[in-house]
């Protein structure tokens, strides 16, 4: 077979290439011998479908199963694309959270990150952030990418970036081991750091999780601060519901641009939330289309869930810095279309796959 | 609804600054699984702020809390509130809860008289030797000073009965400001309460209503210095000092040998189905010297007389659940059941109302002893374990009991369940073990929890 022309694979953030022609060229990048990455060309031999010949067009991402938990155990190596060259110009290794098991590992070229900060920022723009400002991270440095997105974010589209480094790892531990208080000292720890930054350096963008947005509001001083000094809050890493965003909006952080961004390690980015949504309505979340999108579906058929229905999402990345389609994330969301001309869905209402208890009985009439 | 009542509203937050109604919104439903109304769920954000706001608050003098308790009962018993009347109130409740509506009737006005009586009742737990104003000439010779152990009380009451809310009041005519957590099954009580409490002079400042989620409602307990309730939320906290949890009542009879069984019957029954058999003051376990086969076969033939009617029958007398609750309970009693002697309910005690709706009907066991752990299995209907009592059992089954009727002539007796710490009421002769007056202590005086004595002297 003949190789198709790379280039689509090469575009600016703001090209938008067409879906169909993006998966094959994808395709034929990840499973030719000269490009494909030692995983997916050792994978290809025990697919039962012929990725080349098959998959035609964005639909047929879903033939895939998802080897989301393979990534568990492969060697980082075996996942960069030999059409990188002998010394591909990486960012580095990055895990998933860990919450369903051992952590899964992606590894990111320096390429592909720029084109997703790029339409990030451009995604700020739209939102408002000021430019040029001085950026505070609440979030971890590592090895989640989120510390890498951040880093890149406050040098492209601001000045300096401050952080403050987490660990969200030690932080469900102590939690799921009943030390509450120890966690609770650890995120204190942490907005004391922030703290310090906030009163000494002119901070315009910070970007921070929801649980660390609210101990900083429960201190009157850091919300004078961050009402002072911040004009756009990027949140991200857990969910923030509408009514909680409202609270911030009209009460706590006035005049604060408030966004918020969806991301998982395992697609190497982010989806960021749309611009113009009514207030008090759920964020929704739109994808950097065509190379990551969501699918909204039912989890037992795998076909999508009608829109405004709540489904669980799938992810897919199709870069050249990677492909992993197909990835059943264990959120759930509502299906929203995806803006003219993206592939996929948009999610809104993310949240935790819920567990469906038994009915159980406490003794007593309480 | 039926033509007196208008579905009621959203049960909305009670906030320092006001009502407050979220976008999140959890479904109440009725017993037929039918939804009622929509209860707002304030995100944790918003209730550590409203806990802030409790703290900064200050109370109202001593006369005007007084003032504005007794108004709140008057309010709480007879006033449109949230827009529902009195009736359309206990209607509301009588559906989500599947108590029956008489029984509903009752708890609203013992809910109100005891509200009514809140500031009086609470100077009932006062220790002699203290008093309760730094001004009291007294203190100029040095005297103990009843004073708060906090500022701000958490109250997580469950939603198994109304009568439930009559005592946290007490908290407000001490001074306390209060943070409610409704239950999410009845919220309407907690709704009502606050409402004729503001209405009646408290600021909103003073007692906000905080329906929501997990997360919030670890916030509301942790935003307060004293916590009070029953709820699965109180449960984790249970052994947290600065929290005073509602145990299961386990209350029982004790019939010993001078007491014949015939003369009791009446006792029994009664203490089993007021409130329907659904409170810790129904009696669970009954202990008879001597056989109590006979006894068990008495109440068991009164009990199946009772009528399986929906809760809203003027008529009804017996709890009626979800079929799905109704079941997993009926499930989880006969597996506990297991090797008791059944009198009534053996084979089951559901007795489905069509409408998705079932009644529990009582049940009556026989326990081979005294010491038969399922002497104490406290379950929401009226459900009886009745075992043999001897004097070589003592004290020890008695043990863990909310409330004891002892029909004893026996001092020697009396003097050990006095001295047993771990009964909190001691009911001597027929006296059914839901009796109770405003003013006496429920388990130990909530004031006990609430209060020290300080001493105060002024040079």
């Amino acid at each position: 077979m003949v190789r198709t022309e790379p280039s689509i694979l090469d575009l600016p953030h703001d090209a938008r290439p067409d879906p169909d022609e993006l998966v094959r060229a994808a395709m034929a990048w990840h499973f030719a011998p000269e490009t494909g990455s030692p995983f997916w060309l050792r994978r290809a031999a025990t697919l039962d479908f012929d990725p080349l010949a098959d998959v035609k067009g964005y639909d047929d991402l879903t033939l895939f199963p998802n080897v989301a938990n393979e990534l568990r155990d492969v060697p980082a190596a075996d996942l960069v694309p030999r059409g990188y060259g002998p010394r591909p110009d990486l960012v580095g290794v990055f895990e998933s959270g860990g919450t369903t098991g051992a952590p899964k590992r992606v590894v990111c070229p320096a390429d592909w990150l720029e084109k997703l900060v790029a339409w990030s920022n451009a995604n700020l723009d739209v939102h408002g952030f000021p430019r040029g400002a001085d950026w505070l991270g609440i979030t971890p440095s590592g090895p989640h990418i989120v510390g890498e997105i951040f880093r890149r974010s406050a040098l492209t589209h601001g000045r300096h970036g401050f952080t403050v480094d987490l660990d969200p790892r030690w932080v469900k531990r102590l939690i799921a081991d009943g030390r509450g208080a120890q966690a609770d000292a650890y995120a204190e720890h942490v907005v004391d750091q922030a703290a310090h930054i906030l009163r000494t350096q002119p901070v315009g963008v910070l970007t921070v999780t929801p649980p660390l947005l609210e101990r900083i509001a429960r201190r009157d001083d850091l919300v004078e601060l961050v009402n002072e000094k911040v004009r756009a809050i990027r949140w991200g890493g857990t969910q923030m519901d509408a009514d909680t965003a409202e609270l911030y909006r009209t009460e706590i952080f006035p005049g604060t641009t408030l966004y918020g961004h969806y991301g998982s390690t395992m697609i190497l980015g982010i989806a960021g939330q749309r611009y113009g949504t009514p207030a008090g309505e759920p964020c929704v979340f739109d994808t950097f289309s065509p190379y990551i999108t969501f699918q909204v579906v039912d989890p037992r058929t795998r076909r999508p869930v009608a829109y405004g229905e709540r489904g669980q999402v799938v992810m897919h990345h199709v870069s050249k810095a990677l492909l992993l389609p197909n990835n059943l994330e264990r959120d759930t969301a509502v299906r929203v279309p995806a803006p003219e001309g993206a592939a996929g869905d948009s999610a809104a209402g993310i949240a935790p796959v819920e567990r469906f208890d038994d009915e159980v009985v406490i003794e007593g009439v309480y | 609804m039926g033509a007196d009542g208008a579905a009621p509203p959203t049960v909305e937050v009670l906030g320092p600054s006001g009502p407050y109604r979220t976008r999140t919104e959890q479904e109440i439903t009725d017993v037929t699984g039918a939804v009622m109304a929509g209860m707002s769920q304030a995100p944790k954000i918003y209730v550590e702020r409203a806990m802030r706001a409790l703290h900064a608050a200050r109370p109202l003098p001593d006369a005007e809390r007084a003032a504005a308790l007794s108004r709140a009962a008057g309010l709480f018993r007879s006033a449109t509130l949230g827009g529902l009347t009195a009736q359309q109130y206990e209607r509301a409740v009588t559906r989500v809860s599947g108590l029956p509506l008489g029984v509903v009737r009752t708890a609203t006005r013992t809910c109100a008289e005891r509200v009514a009586a809140a500031y009086r009742s609470v100077q009932e737990a006062r220790p002699r030797g203290a008093v309760s104003d730094w001004r009291d000439p007294l203190v100029r010779t040095g005297q103990a000073l009843w004073s708060r152990r906090g500022e701000v009380l958490a109250v997580h009451v469950p939603g198994n009965h109304p009568g439930t809310h009559g005592f946290w009041p007490e908290a407000l005519a001490l001074g306390y400001r209060v943070a409610v957590r409704p239950s999410r099954r009845e919220p309407f009580t907690a709704h009502r309460l606050v409402l004729a409490l503001r209405a009646a002079g408290f600021p909103d400042d003073h007692v906000v209503l905080l329906p929501c989620g997990h997360d919030a409602a670890d916030a509301v307990v942790r935003g307060a210095d004293l916590a009070y309730g029953g709820d699965e939320v109180i449960r984790r906290y249970a052994d947290d000092p600065g929290v005073l949890s509602l145990r299961p009542g386990r209350s029982k009879i004790l019939l010993t040998a001078g007491a014949d069984w015939r003369d009791h019957v009446d006792l029994v029954v009664d203490s089993a189905v007021r409130h329907a058999g659904t409170g810790c003051v129904n009696v669970t376990g009954v202990l008879v010297e001597g056989d109590p086969a006979p006894l068990a076969g008495a109440v068991a033939e009164r009990l199946a007389a009772l009528p399986s009617l929906p809760p809203l029958d003027e008529k009804a007398c017996l709890p009626v659940q979800s079929v799905k609750s109704a079941r997993a309970l009926e499930r989880y009693v006969l597996d506990r059941a297991r090797g008791t002697r059944a009198w009534l309910g053996g084979t089951g005690f559901v007795d489905e109302l069509g409408d998705g709706s079932a009644v529990l009907r009582p049940a009556v066991h026989q326990l081979a002893s005294a010491d038969a752990p399922q002497l104490g299995a406290e379950v929401p209907f009226p459900c009886v374990w009745i075992a043999p009592w001897s004097r070589a059992d003592g004290v020890a089954p008695l043990r863990d009991t909310l409330v004891l009727t002892a029909v004893t002539e026996d001092e020697e007796l009396v003097d050990a369940l006095v001295a047993e710490p771990t009964i909190s009421n001691l009911y001597l002769g027929g006296r059914a073990t839901h009796w109770h007056r405003a003013g006496l202590p429920h388990d130990g005086y909530l004031g006990e929890f609430l209060m020290r004595s300080k001493t105060t002297v002024r040079a």
